[in-house]
């Protein structure tokens, strides 16, 4: 049976306290060409039925593959008995959650006739040939499909209510080719958007030049210089600002980290930043445009808000679930997500930005006599002393105002307030990432945007 | 409690068996010419608490049916969790059509016939008052011993999967394994002082051992409420670190890495060509132990379908097998190794723990390691996390934004010492380790 077909409303008169019942599928799907040969064709559909129950202060949840109606019900009491078993034991009866009611749908999936798996592959092989008859000295070469549809039906014992669908699709693309001394030096560029794959790739005509300026780049490391350990005046271009909006700032505000203990914890109200740094966890879309991981409705049906982290240097709130807004007294902001129908919702962010100020990149780069340029991030982490580390796979020396050698990877860190403080520029650019997958206890596609920032941060090396 | 094996007959398959079987059928009839069917069916119950409260208790029931077709050298697989008959149709049928769209390849291939066989291993069942207990236990322990531990989360967790693999060459493993997996994340907080987090884990088929006592919990857990003061190291320095067994998998990653499929089909490898040479220190062995009684964690069959055998990867530094699968081992030309990695069990050294330290004169004792992805060459650095700086043989403070920096490649030949001590995570078995030519800063 398909989610769209199931009425979760008639399963109401079943919830005993506060409850969320929810049908939850997630469809991927990946190709992998290596060198051109299709090492990977693989799809992967796994959905179904969980059930979330409050009882005095616990939770108690369960979980189905199972969609029928006999499933949903034990599912219900499954989680139920759950959190019998814990409120007898550890039960609070004066807690209490915010309420919430709110009915929000959406569907991101296209409304073209869907490709089949050999016009994919098909589409694939042509970037691939791309490679081959364009970039000379490669010696070996990853073209990557991966899709993601996650589809959510939920009801909550306080009538919220909704069915969410959220797409996306990337290609992954890494080449390798070989320095002087025949040792590997690899770069990798990821193309793609919200959506479903038949609306994002179309033709080869983003992909072309995203492609020629990754090979361009890839020459330039070949001749790599080691940079500098220390810290650096440094531009972190808008390629970057994503992760960094995410990992230095977002994750030591998300409010079940704050309460944790996060250094955050200390500081809000006050001013962390420099005046020049506005950063939003935006619920879904932006100045009119909708953003690459639109969340219209949690999953504890609390209809999503956008999230004004910090506003002009100061730190004005954070993200919630009702756990944490309860513990804070704060508003509800929707943050609470789940990754697959077997996770309870944590606090998640959505697409999480630092807001674009006035400078030109050319005036930033022109601005700094000794740094660097950081573009193309790898991987990130975030610690709850707000010190975050993320990897940068591509870079430039700036001397005396003007791009110098290309640097090998690297690795950047900081404490996060500070790094803010230390703000000096903030260019007119916002360029969006899709590409996010956070690893906070359960997997999360993100969103993440910003500008090119002029600051000091750590730069590992030699 | 020991793992048990034994032969099989055909008939004697549960409803996971049966259900593979019948898959295996229908991708037959759809006209595969090699086709793999994997039916596993997991049983999770878990007690969580957040912050000092037992406060999540979660039963879960899941089902997976993976599928693998291989038709005129085109191959595809799909993985779905309804069982079924229209959905299982379904897939069949896309399966069918996600090959014919693929291009040929004569290096994809199933498992080879293999007799039948049952692996049984771990418990049948949880108990929740025991997993209570052992979780409240902890929370008091932690805030009596610890007044400025945030025990952020404890989980305890019993999963069971049941499988079965089935394949038309007549390959059928059926397994069943119940364990224990427990889990702990924590930082500390001393007025405006807070620490670096730190997690920790293990499996075991019991909750025998206090969550406390197990591994190196305690140690843990003391460190962190040190580590609400750190400080900064005097300056950069060339020197030592020592590896804990908590964070010894990140720097033994890049290599166990690179000797599998993916490195070593592309060519990019740095230990291409490196079979039975050198590339690590003599003091160093590695092996991969899937179905060792001491380790919990295990599997009796690869993800190809091959019955998983123990294998040693480096015997005092050298090579000895890569970690190629099937797809591998055919596309280069290779042995494809005896199991799919994993469960790795370092050999103890010669040095007590505390001798290991009072041989550094300089250098950090890392116990998590926060670091870029290393390039193809095995270059990385990255922050130490909930690490101290050791002097003249000596743990001297917890360290701030401190910078480890390296070549992984080297990391391996530079290998010093190995401790005595081993911790035994349930899915692997791990010592600390001494590294000269560490740069810090």
């Amino acid at each position: 049976m398909q989610i769209a077909d199931i009425d979760l409303g008639k399963y109401s008169n079943q919830f005993s306290s506060y409850t969320e019942l929810r049908l939850h599928e997630n469809r991927s799907q990946s190709i992998v060409l290596l060198n051109g040969d299709v090492v990977s064709n693989a799809r992967d559909t796994t959905g179904g039925v969980s059930a979330r129950v409050f009882n005095d202060g616990t939770w108690g949840f369960s979980s189905n593959p199972d969609m029928s109606n006999d499933s949903i019900d034990v599912t219900i009491s499954a989680a139920t008995r759950n959190a019998a078993f814990l409120a007898k034991r550890t039960g609070d009866e004066n807690a209490v959650l915010p309420s919430s009611k709110a009915s929000r749908s959406s569907d991101f999936r296209t409304k073209k006739v869907l490709k089949t798996q050999e016009e994919k592959i098909a589409f694939l092989t042509e970037i691939d040939q791309f490679i081959v008859n364009s970039f000379p000295d490669i010696v070996s070469r990853q073209v990557l499909l991966s899709c993601l549809d996650m589809e959510k039906k939920l009801q909550t014992s306080e009538g919220s209510n909704g069915h969410n669908i959220t797409t996306r699709a990337l290609i992954a693309v890494k080449l390798t080719t070989e320095n002087a001394d025949n040792e590997p030096v690899e770069l990798s560029e990821v193309i793609g958007a919200r959506g479903q794959y038949e609306d994002v790739f179309e033709s080869m005509d983003t992909i072309g030049p995203a492609l020629e300026k990754l090979y361009a780049q890839l020459l330039d490391k070949k001749e790599a210089v080691q940079p500098i350990s220390g810290y650096h005046d440094v531009i972190l271009a808008s390629d970057l600002a994503g992760i960094l909006a995410h990992e230095a700032i977002g994750h030591t505000t998300e409010a079940d980290i704050v309460r944790a203990g996060s250094i955050a914890a200390d500081f809000l109200g006050k001013k962390v930043a420099s005046d020049l740094i506005t950063l939003v966890d935006f619920a879904n879309s932006y100045q009119g445009e909708i953003l690459p991981v639109p969340i219209y409705l949690d999953d504890e049906g609390v209809e999503s808000q956008d999230a004004i982290i910090i506003e002009d240097g100061v730190l004005k709130s954070y993200m919630h679930n009702k756990d944490t807004a309860q513990h804070f007294g704060m508003e509800l902001t929707g943050n609470a997500r789940a990754y697959s129908y077997t996770d309870e919702p944590l606090v998640r962010m959505r697409n999480t930005a630092i807001l674009s100020g006035a400078s030109k990149i050319e005036d930033m780069i022109a601005s700094i006599d000794d740094g660097y340029l950081l573009m193309r991030p790898t991987n990130g982490q975030a610690d709850s002393t707000s010190e975050f580390m993320f990897g940068v796979q591509m870079g430039y020396e700036i001397k005396n105002g003007k791009l110098g050698n290309a640097i090998s990877d690297t690795t950047i860190s900081g404490v996060a307030f500070d790094m803010l403080n230390n703000v000096t520029m903030v260019s007119d650019e916002m360029v969006w990432s899709c590409a996010g997958m956070c690893g906070k206890k359960q997997p999360m596609p993100v969103g993440m945007g910003g500008p090119a920032v002029k600051t000091k941060v750590y730069i590992g090396g030699q | 409690m020991s793992i048990k094996s034994k032969g099989d007959s055909q008939t004697d398959v549960g409803p996971e068996g049966l259900l593979a079987r019948n898959t295996l059928a229908s991708l037959t009839q759809a006209g595969f010419d090699r086709a793999a069917c994997r039916v596993s069916a997991d049983e999770l119950h878990e007690l969580q608490a957040e912050n000092s409260e037992i406060n999540l208790f979660r039963t879960n029931f899941e089902t997976d049916i993976s599928l693998v077709g291989i038709a005129d050298e085109r191959k595809a697989s799909i993985s779905i969790n309804q069982i079924d008959e229209a959905t299982v149709n379904n897939a069949v049928a896309d399966l069918r059509a996600m090959a014919a769209g693929s291009s040929p390849d004569s290096a994809h291939d199933i498992a080879c016939h293999q007799p039948h066989e049952t692996f049984n291993g771990g418990i049948a069942e949880p108990n929740y008052d025991l997993m209570y207990d052992r979780v409240a236990e902890m929370q008091t322990y932690a805030s009596d011993k610890y007044p400025t531990l945030n025990l952020r989360s404890t989980g305890v967790t019993f999963y069971k999967r049941k499988s079965c693999f089935v394949n038309s060459n007549d390959v059928c493993f059926q397994t069943s394994r119940g364990l224990y997996q427990v889990s702990i994340s924590f930082s500390s907080k001393e007025g405006t002082d807070t620490s670096s987090m730190m997690y920790t884990g293990y499996s075991s088929y019991d909750l025998d051992t206090p969550i406390f006592e197990a591994t190196n919990v305690d140690m843990l857990l003391r460190q962190s409420t040190e580590q609400v003061r750190t400080e900064h190291i005097p300056g950069k320095f060339q020197g030592e670190m020592i590896i804990s067994p908590d964070c010894l998998t990140d720097f033994l990653g890049f290599m166990l890495g690179r000797i599998s499929d993916g490195s070593l089909i592309s060519g990019t490898s740095v230990f291409k060509d490196k079979l039975n040479e050198a590339v690590a220190s003599p003091l160093l062995s590695i092996h991969s132990r899937p179905v060792d009684d001491a380790l919990t964690g295990g599997y009796w069959v690869t993800g190809g379908g091959f019955k998983a055998e123990n294998s040693t990867i480096l015997d005092q530094g050298v090579l000895k097998t890569y970690l190629l699968g099937q797809y591998g081992a055919n596309k280069t030309g290779l042995d494809r190794a005896v199991n799919s990695g994993g469960n790795y069990c370092v050999d103890a050294g010669e040095s007590n723990y505390e001798d290991l330290i009072s041989s550094v004169k300089e250098g950090i004792l890392i116990t998590r390691f926060s670091g870029g992805r290393p390039n193809d060459r095995g270059d990385f650095s990255g922050i130490a996390k909930n690490s101290y700086y050791i002097k003249d043989g000596k743990v001297a403070f917890p360290v701030k934004e401190t910078t480890v920096s390296g070549n992984m490649v080297d990391l391996l030949q530079n290998i010093s010492g190995i401790s005595k001590e081993r911790l035994n995570f349930g899915g692997s078995v791990l010592p600390w380790v001494k590294v000269s030519g560490i740069k810090a800063s």
